[in-house]
């Protein structure tokens, strides 16, 4: 049994230690926010936050989780920097097929946690284990530089 | 820019964002079976028996006994099975499908199915195989006096390789039944293909199957043929075990087993005569692997294209696609497009270097212009913007002055830059959208004055919603909250064809444009009306013949230059991108930001098809089957790119707009070989060009 | 049963350890590639004497669960050390693979290990009668081959303090981001007043174990720079003896070349 703090509430998971918690998530608790593009930690896609730090779900074994924090996109779409997000990828329409955003938000995130004024440089290396293969990168990068700006104070 | 190219929210935008868009994985499993394929371990053998295990109880094993009508995948030509037959013919071929409640049983029993094969002899090389599936010819002028007459003549060999798709998400479908009918829903870019492909595996009646599309995680041309197969082995095994049946690919699956971009071989021979290029003979291979699959279409856009965008007199045209024991290869963004569009703007490179001239210089001087024939005999009905695209790029990217600084470098880091012209045709080919899709698409408005926009178009990251709803909004004058506009399903919508070949917003946009233009004619407030539009040919095209490759193979073309600086590490090999530049007229913008994203988006896939991604097969196996091995850019191997857009009206498209989608894969990889040549200071004819290939080159130079 | 345990002290860990084996774990990047549903793992992450980073008279010394993201966090990582681990992959592994893992795996072409074979680092193992210091070289018996006993645990990683400043090194992947090395050249030189005090190289990807040249370094440890210089062509020479490719993703040739070119250019930037 292991008991921890997802997206501000806790819980408890009494499955196997050695299954992942991307798995648990999607299948279990049908948060399917978080997605799965390759379970081997190469594409970011069900990237989550656990303890402040953006971690790949597919490579995190449940039982390592004992008091941490973990937020997925469910948790993360309710705060205010989501929503600065959210309409700077609006006006640059960096969204298209979608797999990628959800760990790409959250890619972003962390990124303006540690730096609240990234360059564009520090912008691609904070994005740069989040596969995207449809944008080519450019507005996904147009838009976090869009919301650190116009977002400024909220991180 | 006109006023409806000003972007507005993408439809899909929020539920995407806050991870509440639900993908064909993200669909409830309850009550549902696992499927998980059976498939042949070997290239090319006869199967001569399946051994199960037990199965238990609620676990079932389907395959082509199960089929309940004809055991083939409709498409163009029917040699896909749905289950193999007596034979397999690729590794990855499925041979059953083995179903049930619980995913990692499934998953276990699946593994210990026994073939046994008696083994026959595999072709891996197109070049050496002796099984042709399509041969087209065609010539223009006098070829052979041409050559006869010529100063020069010039030949030589070009290669590019797979492509995988590398979708985000990949291949997968759900099928069950009820009320009698099968229903599949799923990661799919043509409903009505999958409808078709459906009545036909099943024996049924059309009014007895619906396809849905789920939200698409990417598709590229992957989702074009491929979920007809697998539509038919989930549904087949819906059928039988009378439950849902769920089957989602894992990564090492859709890379191994799902179809990629074909390979490609090229010979071109260039007659010159007083420094112009007088004549062209041009022999295409592509390895279609083992089914035909998309291979005769994927082969007819690129020998129509084989010239390139320069008006070539006198022309020889052959093209093969040829059966190999490889995974079949189907449709990839550019279709066929991009394989001999490399070849001819490497050869274009390569002829006005031997000349000794400046190859953008050469390549304007031979520039097919408005009221131009095309390489089949049709006509450029339209003008044709090449000169000031080649402009704006030049200045964009001082291409002349790097050019000129990066003459016989020497030190560890050498620079080059390299530029390409290309088109793409818009839509079918020939007259495939007036005599095999006969496209429909209709409006549905409600008493409230809400109006429906009903096709079978999809959306898959793509935009096409918004584009269609800025199309009617605009026409009828109404605010965008007003156009409803839901992913379709083939029990309410009409036949508007696939969403492939660039055709979407030209063809089908300008379907629903017309229908929007006659509702609003006879527009009754309070009443509900209902709008349906057909397909009308355009008048103005010269009616092509596919027999003898003669007449309009577009109404329209979109064009693209691109330019692309790349570094090169003479220590490592190492490619990098220093910059990449682009002009692309797709028409008038249905909205700026989408296309912008459409071109950046493609000439990215195009960059990397030309120095970074190859699938790498050892007797038909692919070996780099995970996303660790298949390379595709990350944030960081890419510049800030310089997307220009340039606007040629089409009257026949909506609003003035052509296609897009695939413009912007046909150019970057020339574009980048072309680069890699100028920073190594020698000719290649290949892509991908990658590092392990600079050393080589190096190696071979300094010997 | 599939019985996993997440002690949080050492002590605890060591007597887990003796008693059931385990698979160990610390940040999980290479284990839950392969997700094996019965694995019992004895996590490691969460025990405060593996995490620390610190110093004494001889070394610096990293706790075995230290993340890479730790290291490049923390003042007293060398620079060449740091700049290996922001090589690797991209933030969300570097956040939780470790050094303990990078090297705990055996892989050829871990990042991290690469450093620390070129600045001859030592391993202590610890288990629950006692512990041992090892050199890193010796640790490693062959291809994914440990010198770990069935009750040890790699419990930190000793870095001589040694003059690191003037260091190369050349990671070579596929790309710039989430890139496995097909090569990797570490090489570091401590010149003081014109004389060669120290000479370490270090080939990562490119055979079955790490290659550390020492004895051939040692050819130009004690020379003055101009007698380096003289030595050149025989050093390269015997570079070129030992290194042996194995065929991979990319080919022999490929790997030959670049790792001669990288070290031709270690002895080029620093006028040998």
């Amino acid at each position: 049994m292991s008991v921890f703090n997802l997206n501000g509430k806790e819980v408890n998971y009494a499955g196997s230690p050695a299954g992942r918690l991307l798995d648990v998530l999607r299948g279990e608790w049908q948060m399917t926010g978080t997605k799965c593009g390759c379970k081997e930690g190469e594409c970011g896609a069900c990237a989550v936050i656990i303890d402040g730090k953006l971690t790949n779900s597919c490579l995190v074994a449940m039982g390592s989780l004992e008091g941490a924090n973990v937020t997925t996109i469910e948790g993360y779409r309710e705060t205010q920097r989501f929503a600065a997000l959210d309409k700077a990828f609006e006006a640059v329409s960096a969204v298209q097929c979608g797999f990628c955003i959800p760990g790409m938000v959250l890619a972003a995130e962390c990124l303006l946690s540690a730096n609240p004024h990234p360059t564009e440089d520090e912008i691609r290396e904070g994005i740069s284990g989040n596969i995207c293969r449809c944008t080519g990168y450019g507005p996904i990068i147009k838009a976090i530089d869009m919301a650190a700006k116009e977002g400024d104070g909220l991180w | 820019m006109k006023s409806i190219s000003r972007s507005i929210p993408k439809k899909d935008h929020g539920e995407k964002m806050r991870g509440q868009a639900m993908y064909v994985c993200d669909c409830p499993t309850e009550g549902i079976l696992f499927g998980r394929m059976v498939r042949s371990s070997v290239p090319r053998a006869k199967v001569a028996n399946v051994k199960l295990p037990t199965l238990p109880d609620g676990y079932c094993y389907v395959d082509k006994n199960d089929v309940p009508g004809t055991n083939e995948v409709l498409m163009i030509v029917q040699d896909t099975p749905v289950f193999a037959g007596e034979t397999v013919e690729h590794i990855g071929d499925p041979i059953g499908l083995l179903c049930g409640p619980d995913e990692r049983e499934v998953l276990r029993l699946a593994g210990e199915v026994e073939i046994e094969y008696e083994m026959l002899e595999p072709t891996f090389d197109a070049r050496e195989s002796d099984v042709v599936f399509f041969d087209y010819a065609y010539e223009k002028g006098n070829t052979a006096a041409a050559f006869a007459q010529a100063d020069h003549i010039f030949e030589e060999d070009f290669e590019t390789g797979l492509q995988e798709h590398m979708c985000m998400e990949t291949n997968g479908l759900i099928a069950g039944s009820s009320d009698g009918k099968i229903h599949v829903h799923g990661s799919l870019q043509c409903p009505y293909y999958v409808h078709k492909a459906l009545v036909h595996a099943l024996g049924c009646r059309p009014e007895d199957v619906s396809v849905a599309q789920d939200v698409i995680g990417g598709a590229f041309g992957a989702k074009e043929d491929y979920p007809s197969i697998l539509a038919c082995q989930v549904a087949v095994a819906a059928h039988k075990a009378g439950k849902p049946v769920r089957v989602i690919f894992d990564r090492k699956e859709d890379i191994e087993c799902t179809s990629k971009r074909h390979p490609s071989f090229c010979n071109y021979k260039v007659a010159v005569k007083d420094g112009k290029v007088t004549a062209m003979e041009i022999e295409v291979l592509y390895d279609a692997g083992a089914y035909t699959t998309m291979s005769p279409v994927v082969l007819q856009r690129g020998i129509i294209g084989a010239p390139g965008i320069y008006n070539v007199p006198n022309l020889k045209v052959h093209g093969q696609s040829r059966k190999t024991n490889n995974v079949p290869n189907g449709a990839f963004r550019g279709f066929g497009g991009p394989q001999t569009f490399f070849a001819v703007e490497m050869m274009m490179e390569h002829v006005a270097k031997n000349l000794g001239l400046e190859p953008v210089d050469f390549k304007l001087a031979h520039l097919a212009k408005q009221g131009d024939s095309t390489s089949t005999g049709g006509k450029y009905h339209f003008p044709v913007p090449i000169a000031p695209m080649v402009d704006a790029v030049l200045k964009a990217s001082d291409y002349r002055a790097k050019r000129a600084a990066y003459q016989n470098q020497t030190g560890r880091y050498r620079k080059g830059i390299g530029l390409s012209a290309v088109f793409h045709g818009g839509g079918f080919t020939g007259s495939a959208e007036r005599d095999l899709l006969k496209s429909v698409a209709r409006l549905h408005k409600d008493k409230d004055g809400n109006v429906e926009i009903l096709t079978a178009n999809t959306d898959m990251g793509q935009g096409l919603f918004v584009a269609f709803t800025k199309i009617v909004a605009e026409t009828l004058d109404l605010p965008h909250d007003k156009i409803i506009l839901t992913m379709p399903n083939t029990d309410r919508v009409p036949n508007s064809g696939p969403t492939v070949a660039s055709r979407s917003v030209m063809v089908v946009g300008e379907l629903i444009r017309r229908a929007a233009v006659r509702l609003k004619d006879e527009w009754k407030d309070g009443e509900e009306q209902t709008v349906t539009e057909h397909y009308k040919h355009p008048e103005f095209m010269i009616p092509f013949d596919i027999k003898t490759f003669s007449g309009d193979a577009y109404p329209t073309y979109s064009w693209a230059v691109n330019a692309v600086e790349v570094e090169i590490d003479t220590y490592t090999g190492a490619i990098k991108l220093v910059g990449g530049w682009g002009s692309f007229d797709a028409g008038t913008p249905i909205d700026e930001n989408i296309l912008r994203g459409q071109m950046e988006g493609g000439f990215v896939q195009s960059l990397s098809y030309g120095m970074m991604e190859k699938i790498t097969a050892e007797k038909g196996k692919i070996r780099n089957n995970t996303f660790s091995d298949y390379m595709i850019p990350t944030a960081m191997d890419l510049p800030k790119l310089e997307i220009l857009l340039h606007v040629e009206d089409y009257p026949g498209g909506p609003f003035g707009a052509k296609g897009g989608g695939e413009l912007p894969h046909v150019g970057g990889a020339p574009a980048t070989i072309a680069a890699i040549e100028n920073a190594l200071d020698t000719k290649l004819g290949k892509a991908p060009f990658l590092p392990e290939d600079v050393m080589n080159h190096l190696r071979e130079v300094n010997r | 049963m599939v019985k996993s345990f997440a002690p949080t002290t050492l002590a605890e860990a060591l007597k887990l350890r003796k008693a059931h084996g385990l698979t160990l774990y610390t940040g999980g990047t290479d284990l839950m590639v392969e997700a094996k549903e019965d694995a019992s793992y004895l996590f490691l992450h969460k025990i405060p004497e593996l995490k620390e980073i610190k110093q004494d008279a001889q070394y610096i010394r990293f706790g075995a669960a230290c993340t890479f993201s730790d290291l490049i966090d923390h003042p007293l990582t060398p620079k060449i050390l740091k700049e290996a681990c922001g090589q690797i992959a991209a933030p969300a592994i570097r956040n939780i693979g470790s050094i303990g893992g990078n090297i705990g795996n055996g892989s050829p072409k871990a990042d991290s290990a690469l450093i620390f074979m070129v600045t001859d680092s030592l391993v202590r193992l610890v288990c629950e009668d006692g512990e041992r210091m090892l050199p890193l070289k010796e640790f490693y018996l062959g291809r994914k081959k440990l010198a770990l006993r069935r009750d040890e645990i790699i419990a930190e990683v000793l870095i001589p303090r040694q003059n690191l400043d003037n260091y190369y090194y050349t990671k070579v992947g596929a790309r710039n981001a989430l890139a496995i090395s097909r090569v990797a050249f570490a090489g570091i030189l401590d010149v003081r007043d014109g004389v060669i005090r120290h000479c370490a190289t270090a080939f990562g990807a490119v055979s079955d174990v790490i290659l550390r040249p020492a004895e051939i370094d040692a050819m130009l440890t004690g020379k003055t720079l101009t007698q380096a210089k003289a030595l050149r062509q025989d050093y390269l020479a015997a570079i070129d003896q030992v290194i042996v490719p194995i065929r991979g993703r990319v080919g022999v040739e490929y790997r030959k070349d670049v790792c001669l070119n990288l070290v031709r250019d270690f002895l080029d930037v620093n006028g040998i």
